[in-house]
């Protein structure tokens, strides 16, 4: 089963500060497209494997796989069977597939409220903070409901199976309730904050903000430095 | 006939066991209260009757068919299934494009559809509404599209879940005008239900689960009676059967017509 | 007064009928107060309305004046002030969470946090909200596993946990089984005594224990509005359908109105 978004767990990564995790997959974009191609990007999706599987979160890797296997199959039509350039191929889907776990990682183990608490703690708004935080956790309930439509309209005889006309009609009466669904929340959502204080001109009470470190932080600095060496090493050459 | 027929069903989700071994046989026209509280296994129960969930051991049998190797829209054809929340299905333009949904998917053409169509509004009581948007209409009678477009299924199994919650009298009503008109056309109805007073208007049976076994089959008016087994359910006998319990009416009634009876002819004497 | 309507007519956008017409009542503490009436009838629109939701989320046209706790909710300044202060709960509770919660002890302190209470104080709220609707076993759980009606008692708990003055609860008890809903019901002639404390329902059966007042709506006005015994024990609210079974079954048996509406006032007369 795929899902995307915060699972509760006691992996480095969770016990990590969120800022911590967020800089780590901010550094991971910026080596997949400034390490030597198409090497880099390949070492580097190896290393993110190694290190889900160290950190204990497989599932993450299993996701990831779910959503690069598309693009390799595209980048092999494109550039291996219908071109002649199979380097190219690797290097965009080693620069895909790093990105991607890098991201799914962080997604895991960043609880969206903590990083509600820590962006509070820096004296960012709560109206920012929230809407990130809300939509880290749009996903998984996003999945839900359409699994809930996808039953509801299968008990009415919708076939989801067979040609791809037939599979392209049924896109309808799945899209149109996933959609109205999302909208009408976000009318209740935002009646449900107004009824919760939202609107109060207090400052928000940070409820468990996550310990900072001077471990955590030599480490933020740490992968900014790299990120900074890899480019400007690339820009030197 | 029987319509529907559970032969030993084994189910659990990973290493959660939901279902115990569960045998259940319903009668063409029946009209069935599955009740039990959370967790029992009433929804597991009836995503097994439609195919959307497949049982580990035992056999479930749709009239003469088994689900084995069947997809829910091959079962559509034989079941229709009003889920609680109306929202997860809605999609047309208008009432009627709605309910004609089913209909359509079954291959009917347009004329035949409409006349499908037509007949299911009317028994919900939404003719006047056909050419309205759904999602305009207040939650209650969204509720009701739902159940106008099961009906225009044409299925032989009805199953409904919680299908009075949220409607007020009127609402509630005209469910149970529906559930009786199925039940005489030869439809059966099982129904998941938290309200025994719909157990006790509109229901011949029920049948209640607790912890994946069934701890109760007998007539829906024996359940509605007894407080302990209502109150083990979290459930509670509604006023009419109370009142008639209070007075010590004869023969226990619990349908509001027939506690209003006995209170009259006890007037009379 | 702590919620004060005076001529409110409103119109949602695009409708064709006013949801409210020429309304003028008002709420106050002491006693929990019942609106009531066929679904559509306005009675949701009038909490949004004391809420300020109406027409501020909504949109529409309104006329007249609404006034709660001495603000328009609806100005930028009374929803400033009004924070925390009203407690709005909605009929469906998975749309209500703040959606950042993994648990439901964290979800409960959302409002109080918003408020910016300190840490424990809003530690101790939380803790005593969900005692007293007695959920606090449920403090641990994620919300998105919880039931329909476990959830619903959840969030009624995070309305008691920001400790407001008036309580605007719209059908609280939807997604409870009726053991859970006569439970939620019998708390609120307590919270009554001291605070605001206004109930939107069709289930009359059960809400007619534990209210002092039922104002009944009929298409956007007040048809309606004193005792329940006033109110639904007369033959016309029974003829429309709006007062409870007991008292359809004592019309049909011939009593005498005005009718008993539940079954130990019902046996009391009959039982003579």
């Amino acid at each position: 089963m795929i899902v995307v978004g915060y699972r509760p767990g006691v992996s480095l990564l969770h016990r990590a500060h969120p800022f911590t995790n967020l800089t780590l997959a901010g550094t991971v974009v910026v080596l997949a497209f400034a390490l030597p191609v198409p090497i880099g990007p390949l070492v580097l999706t190896g290393v993110l494997v190694a290190f889900a599987l160290v950190a204990g979160l497989p599932r993450v890797l299993a996701t990831a796989l779910a959503f690069a296997a598309p693009f390799w199959l595209f980048l092999t039509l494109i550039h291996v069977v219908f071109g002649d350039s199979p380097m190219r191929a690797l290097t965009v889907g080693g620069q895909i597939t790093a990105i991607l776990i890098a991201f799914l990682l962080a997604l895991t183990a960043v609880h969206p409220a903590r990083l509600v608490d820590a962006l509070l703690d820096r004296g960012v708004p709560f109206a920012f903070a929230y809407l990130l935080a809300a939509t880290l956790q749009s996903v998984p309930r996003l999945q839900e409901r359409a699994g809930a439509i996808l039953d509801a309209q299968r008990c009415r005889g919708l076939n989801v199976t067979g040609s791809l006309w037939r599979r392209a009609r049924a896109v309808v009466p799945l899209a149109v309730p996933l959609v109205l669904g999302a909208l009408a929340e976000v009318d209740e959502r935002t009646v449900a904050l107004e009824a919760r204080g939202a609107a109060s001109a207090a400052r928000r009470t940070a409820l468990d903000p996550p310990p900072d470190t001077a471990v955590q932080r030599t480490l933020r600095w740490g992968f900014l430095a790299a990120a900074i060496a890899v480019v400007v090493a690339r820009i030197v050459q | 006939m029987t319509a529907l027929r559970f032969e030993d069903v084994w189910f659990g989700y990973g290493d959660t066991p939901v279902l115990h071994g569960v045998s259940l046989s319903l009668e063409e026209g029946e009209t069935v209260a599955l009740l039990g509280r959370n967790g029992a296994g009433k929804t597991t129960l009836t995503k097994l009757i439609v195919a959307l969930l497949r049982p580990e051991r035992g056999t479930v049998w749709v009239g003469e068919r088994t689900t084995q190797g069947r997809s829910p829209e091959q079962v559509a054809r034989r079941v229709a299934y009003v889920f609680q929340h109306p929202d997860q299905q809605l999609f047309a333009r208008t009432v009627h494009a709605e309910v004609a949904f089913g209909p359509r998917q079954q291959g009917l053409d347009a004329a035949a559809a409409e006349l499908v169509v037509r007949e299911a509004l009317r028994r919900v009581g939404l003719d006047a509404m056909r050419e309205e948007h759904p999602y305009d209409l207040p939650a209650a009678q969204r509720k009701l599209v739902t159940l106008g477009a099961a009906i225009a299924q044409r299925p032989r199994v009805l199953v409904l879940d919680e299908p009075t919650q949220g409607l007020d009298r009127a609402g509630a009503r005209r469910v149970m005008d529906v559930v009786r008109r199925m039940s005489e056309d030869g439809v059966t109805v099982l129904a998941v239900t938290h309200d025994l007073a719909f157990v006790a208007e509109s229901l011949d049976r029920a049948v209640v689960l607790a912890d994946g076994r069934i701890v109760f089959d007998g007539t829906a008016a024996e359940l509605v009676r007894s407080e302990p087994r209502a109150m083990e359910l979290g459930l509670e006998v509604p006023p009419a059967a109370r009142l008639a319990q209070a007075l010590k009416l004869p023969q226990a009634p619990v349908r509001v017509r027939d506690v209003a009876a006995a209170l009259t002819a006890r007037g009379r004497d | 007064m702590s919620v004060e309507f005076s001529s409110l007519t409103f119109r949602y956008p695009g409708a064709d009928g006013d949801a409210l017409r020429n309304v003028s009542t008002a709420f106050e503490p002491g006693q929990v107060t019942l609106v009531t009436g066929a679904l559509g009838s306005g009675c949701s629109t009038l909490l949004l309305a004391a809420a300020g939701l109406v027409p501020h989320v909504t949109g529409g046209k309104c006329t007249g004046t609404i006034t709660t706790l001495r603000h328009d909710p609806a100005s930028p300044e009374g929803r400033r002030v009004l924070a925390g202060r009203v407690g709005t709960l909605l009929p469906t509770p998975w749309t209500q969470l703040s959606g950042m919660s993994y648990t439901v002890g964290e979800e409960v302190a959302f409002g109080p946090a918003n408020l910016g209470w300190s840490r424990d104080r809003i530690a101790h709220a939380v803790s005593s909200a969900l005692d007293l609707v007695g959920a606090a076993t449920l403090i641990a759980r994620d919300p998105r596993t919880l039931s329909g009606g476990e959830l619903q008692r959840v969030m009624l708990a995070a309305i008691v946990a920001m400790d407001p003055e008036v309580y605007l609860l719209d059908e609280p008890t939807l997604e409870l089984d009726p053991v859970g809903a006569r439970t939620v019901y019998r708390l609120l002639p307590e919270i009554a005594r001291e605070k605001t404390v206004v109930l939107a329902s069709t289930d009359v059966d059960r809400a007619v224990d534990v209210v002092g007042r039922v104002v009944v709506l009929d298409r956007g006005q007040v048809v309606a509005d004193g005792s329940p015994d006033a109110v639904l024990g007369i033959p016309g609210a029974v003829a429309s359908g709006r007062s409870t079974t007991v008292a359809e079954l004592a019309r049909t048996a011939g009593l005498k109105p005005p009718y008993p509406l539940s079954v130990p006032a019902a046996v009391e007369r009959l039982a003579s």
